[in-house]
């Protein structure tokens, strides 16, 4: 009896009993739960984001430079070589 | 050994007989001569491992004659502690070497190469082709404390399609291994060597697969690795390469991935690590014979970065 009081004073629910308390607490253990996995869904996520993000700098913007770099020489000369005039051989991609 | 074994059994085939697979016929008398062992996993490593540092790399060769140049080189930086990995030390010296590369003949060669560093360290290197078939490099390193000096001598002989070689070293180590070219794309070799000192021996075998696009090796060592690298070169400017690595004494597994970008102006790898570990290492080349160095190394799993920068001069 002292046990139903007491849980029951948690709940507001008077007479309801067992089953309502415990439904209550299921209840908060679910949202605590949820609370808690989202919150390291969210914590993952954000390491995930962060590894991804300083791998791609690392190995992948480098690249594109270099790349958009090289693009731009071949493009230079070629143009050169179509301003001279000369049957001069285009650079191999 | 398994190849000579090979070689010799399939030397009765007649040499005008087509192979059907390719458009060439298989030679067996005239096969090219392979790569030394030490040598098969070369564009692999050039790939996938290029010299990293943290800290600032600064190398200045200057060439006195066409065969004789200099060098000073200064690094200021962190360094993994010799025993304990995961602590790093401050280092910063200075290194002046001599090298002298001296084309005798057509195919001949002399390489001496010394540096002495502000440490106290000083190491030499010698290579030499006595003629055709038969060359020897030697390898010394003496330093300040004591039993870290090292000496290493290697005689290797040449055939017509194999390697050999016979190593001695301090420490009393004596190591023997073959290479022997077995179709024209395939060769296949061993090693064997015994550490006096601490009375060890080991064995071990390797296979090397090449072709133009493509170099495949497989490496067998009883000390506990076997390992695979595999390096396709997609365009005279582009290569992948990747490496597999498995010790079953320590149970572990590693696996990298890496690529290899020749541009006109700069050299660029990248490497990803299944340890967690992202490597990249940029040469671009400012002006003729500048180069400025990048390098980054990011280990997310144990969270170690370090990042370097540098610039050589000369070639």
């Amino acid at each position: 009896m002292a046990a139903v009081d007491r849980s029951g004073e948690k709940g507001g629910g008077w007479g309801k009993g067992l089953a309502d308390s415990s439904l209550y607490q299921k209840a908060r253990r679910a949202a605590s739960n949820s609370a808690r996995f989202s919150q390291k869904l969210m914590w993952s996520t954000g390491k995930a984001a962060w590894i991804a993000g300083t791998t791609f700098l690392v190995l992948v913007v480098p690249l594109i430079i270099e790349m958009d770099r090289e693009q731009q020489m071949v493009d230079l000369e070629s143009q050169q070589a179509g301003l001279l005039g000369s049957s001069a051989p285009l650079p191999s991609k | 050994m398994g190849g000579a074994v090979s070689y010799a059994s399939s030397s009765s085939s007649s040499s005008s007989h087509d192979d059907k697979r390719g458009t060439e016929t298989e030679d067996w008398y005239n096969l090219p001569c392979p790569t030394k062992y030490e040598d098969i996993t070369r564009e692999a490593i050039m790939s996938l491992k290029p010299e990293l540092f943290e800290g600032l790399r600064f190398d200045f060769t200057k060439p006195l004659n066409q065969k004789f140049s200099l060098s000073h080189s200064i690094f200021m930086g962190s360094v993994p502690h010799p025993t304990q990995s995961n602590i790093k030390v401050p280092v910063s010296h200075y290194e002046f070497g001599a090298n002298l590369m001296d084309p005798l003949g057509k195919t001949q060669m002399v390489m001496l190469i010394g540096r002495i560093l502000t440490d106290g360290r000083m190491s030499a290197r010698i290579k030499y082709d006595v003629n055709d078939r038969f060359s020897f490099k030697i390898n010394a390193q003496i330093t300040n404390e004591p039993h870290f000096s090292l000496g290493m001598f290697h005689f290797d002989y040449r055939g017509n399609d194999y390697w050999a070689q016979l190593q001695m070293g301090n420490n009393a180590f004596y190591g023997v291994n073959y290479m022997q070219s077995v179709t024209n794309n395939l060769a296949l070799g061993g090693e064997g060597y015994w550490l006096g000192h601490h009375r060890k021996s080991g064995i071990g075998f390797a296979a090397r697969y090449n072709t133009e696009k493509v170099v495949a090796t497989a490496q067998f060592k009883s000390g506990g690795t076997i390992g695979m690298t595999y390096v396709h070169k997609v365009s005279d400017k582009v290569s992948l390469a990747s490496d597999f690595v498995y010790n079953w004494k320590t149970k572990e597994v590693v696996t990298s991935l890496g690529y290899d970008y020749l541009l006109q102006q700069c050299r660029l790898r990248g490497r990803l690590d299944t340890n967690g570990c992202i490597a990249a290492y940029l040469e671009e080349r400012l002006n003729v014979g500048v180069n400025f160095l990048l390098s980054a190394e990011i280990d997310h799993w144990k969270k170690d970065y370090k990042f370097g920068f540098g610039m050589t001069v000369g070639q």
